[in-house]
């Protein structure tokens, strides 16, 4: 082995501290995780860990709930409509972004982030005014579209970094082979981005799934999301149920992960 | 086969002239080089014949008719590139097969074509290899049979061997150019590479900051130059300034220079030009034996033992310096005075132009 084993070298006290340092990181990434998933199989009746003894009735719980799972589909549909919408325009947006030369190049990509630059909740108050202005206020479809618009640069950064990995060179090889520019799009240039586009897609559900600001700004009458429906239930009664909930969504979390190794590989998705 | 006439093209960026007036022409079947250092415009020629460019004037003819409004998806013509653009997510038989496939022919069309070509480039076997898993030669080469399959109008070239190793490059040279002499395609090829373009050109167009400076076959660039330019872009060159220059019948003049007075050949507006530059080319001048008269006397200023020749530079006393290949074991001794025997027949006379 030549090179070292460690970015602080190789003596034994190196290899041992980073080694610390590793495991020290996962646990604070994992801590929260393993606690509600641990939580959420109590047979108590609090959010406690480490839980007592085992069960699964809290999940029985939640699906009982008329309000958790009905607000639990909303978050599912929105979050899918999110991931399918804004890969399709992110897609589009890179495109255009990459024709664009010199500055004006520059000034699109700033643009296309925006959402992430403002703080949400102007943003959220701004599209509320809009939204009541053009008459879509409360309503599901002005939900939807607040939820595109803050996924749109999750989607646009990780295609438009795909996009550049495709040298120029190749949509003009496929010009001069007869192709048109669809053609060149479908056979070359959509192939070859595929797994930035699928990232971006469920970088957008997941974005949308986990949105309170704007969905508490935006909601419609009558309709809630999951992280809104279950702050609201946190506030009355402090029951497992919510960890069972979390739980369900880090399970949604990891079958995207799965759907990307599956289709992409995850070394070539990031 | 088609002839190729390339009018007076210009192409200007911002404030940048790429392209001031490039004047060409190929006749069928020929192989037209492009050789200029880069931001000559030699790229940027080959870029508005492929139908990657748009020029801002002048006009490119296909067999007589104007192509500058037909898009390059429909020029039908075959473009081999420097990074090879191959697409790397298809086999080798996909890449090479995709014009084919975009031709709507059959599939057992494509595959016998396929097949066919890749025997040509000698890639028999690696059909279904990706591009990321055969070597940069052989990359170079499905790059080639991709453009040929479709049976071009006109090859386009542009530095295919810049990526690769000597070895590769003498090798894909010989194969480009037998390739495109079998199948008569006119094309054009762009490199920075003097010996690459005289070995398989049929014609060079020396490029100067977005001008032709010299159009003409691979012999008269090297051995008559227009200018100082040429001569040393198209290999080792002495240059030497005329202290006198007078025309000496149709085509020759005598000259003055490092103290020699010698009647040569010469480019036709050297006859007319203020100042006069003769070229002599290593091999036009030998070291001076003890029974040679020799044309140029002057003091060895450096010698550097190369192993099949000696690298020597004489300075003359008029200051031009002679830069020589001397046999191995002649004796040169820096700061001793040397002969040079200079054959006329290869030295020319040529105008001086300012740079």
């Amino acid at each position: 082995m030549t090179a070292a084993a460690t970015p602080f070298g190789d003596a034994p006290a190196a290899r041992y501290g980073f080694g610390l340092l590793v495991v020290l990181l996962y646990v604070f990434l994992l801590a929260p995780l393993v606690t509600i998933v641990g939580a959420s199989f109590t047979s108590g009746m609090l959010i406690e860990f480490p839980p007592r003894g085992f069960s699964l009735q809290w999940y029985g719980q939640f699906f009982q709930r008329d309000n958790l799972v009905a607000a639990l589909l909303v978050s599912l549909r929105v979050g899918l409509i999110t991931a399918v919408v804004t890969s399709i325009m992110a897609m589009m947006a890179a495109l255009a972004g990459q024709a664009m030369a010199g500055k004006l190049g520059g000034w699109f990509q700033i643009g296309m982030v925006l959402p992430l630059l403002v703080p949400e909740l102007l943003t959220g108050v701004g599209l509320l005014f809009f939204l009541y202005k053009i008459g879509l206020g409360r309503s599901l479809l002005g939900l939807q579209i607040g939820h595109i618009l803050m996924s749109f640069p999750y989607a646009y950064v990780s295609i438009s970094a795909a996009l550049r990995q495709v040298p120029p060179s190749l949509g003009e090889a496929s010009s001069s082979l007869g192709a048109t520019g669809w053609q060149t799009f479908r056979l070359v240039t959509l192939p070859l981005v595929r797994p930035g586009l699928v990232m971006g897609a469920i970088f957008a559900f997941i974005n949308s799934f986990d949105l309170y600001t704007m969905s508490l700004l935006l909601k419609p009458v009558g309709g809630t999301t999951l992280p809104l429906a279950l702050f609201d239930f946190l506030t009355y009664e402090f029951k497992p149920t919510a960890a069972a909930a979390a739980t369900l969504s880090i399970l949604l979390a990891l079958v995207g992960v799965a759907l990307v190794q599956r289709l992409v590989g995850l070394q070539r998705a990031f | 086969m088609a002839t190729v006439e390339v009018k007076n093209l210009r192409k200007q960026y911002r404030n940048v002239v790429a392209l001031d007036g490039v004047s060409l022409e190929a006749r069928a079947g020929q192989m037209v080089t492009l050789l200029g250092p880069s931001g000559c415009g030699k790229s940027t020629t080959l870029r508005c014949l492929a139908g990657f460019l748009e020029p801002d004037g002048g006009d490119v003819r296909i067999d007589g008719e104007s192509i500058l409004s037909i898009p390059s998806n429909r020029r039908g013509f075959g473009v081999v590139f420097q990074n090879y653009a191959l697409f790397p997510h298809m086999t080798v038989a996909e890449n090479v097969g995709y014009g084919l496939k975009l031709r709507k022919c059959a599939k057992s069309e494509i595959h016998a074509r396929v097949v066919e070509v890749l025997r040509l480039v000698r890639l028999t076997g690696l059909e279904d290899r990706l591009p990321r898993e055969i070597s940069g030669g052989q990359q170079q080469r499905v790059a080639l049979a991709r453009a040929l399959v479709l049976k071009p109008r006109l090859l386009l070239l542009d530095e295919p061997l810049a990526n690769l190793d000597a070895r590769l490059r003498d090798e894909v040279r010989w194969l480009v150019r037998d390739l495109q002499q079998q199948s008569g395609i006119t094309a054009f090829y762009v490199t920075h590479d003097q010996s690459e373009a005289m070995a398989i050109s049929d014609m060079v167009a020396v490029m100067k900051a977005g001008r032709v400076a010299q159009f003409a076959s691979p012999r008269e660039i090297y051995q008559r130059p227009a200018e100082r330019y040429v001569a040393n872009f198209t290999g080792e060159a002495n240059i030497l300034t005329c202290r006198t220059a007078v025309p000496a019948g149709e085509t020759r003049m005598r000259v003055g220079v490092g103290g020699a007075d010698l009647e040569v050949d010469c480019a036709p507006a050297a006859r007319t030009a203020g100042d006069v530059e003769l070229l002599l080319r290593p091999e036009a001048l030998r070291l001076a034996g003890p029974d040679d008269t020799a044309a140029f006397r002057g003091i060895v200023t450096k010698c550097a033992f190369l192993g099949a020749s000696q690298h020597c530079e004489i300075e003359l006393p008029d200051g031009n310096i002679l830069k020589l290949a001397a046999p191995p074991n002649a004796r040169v001794v820096p700061g001793e005075s040397a002969g040079v025997v200079i054959d006329c027949t290869h030295a020319w006379a040529m105008p001086k132009v300012p740079a």
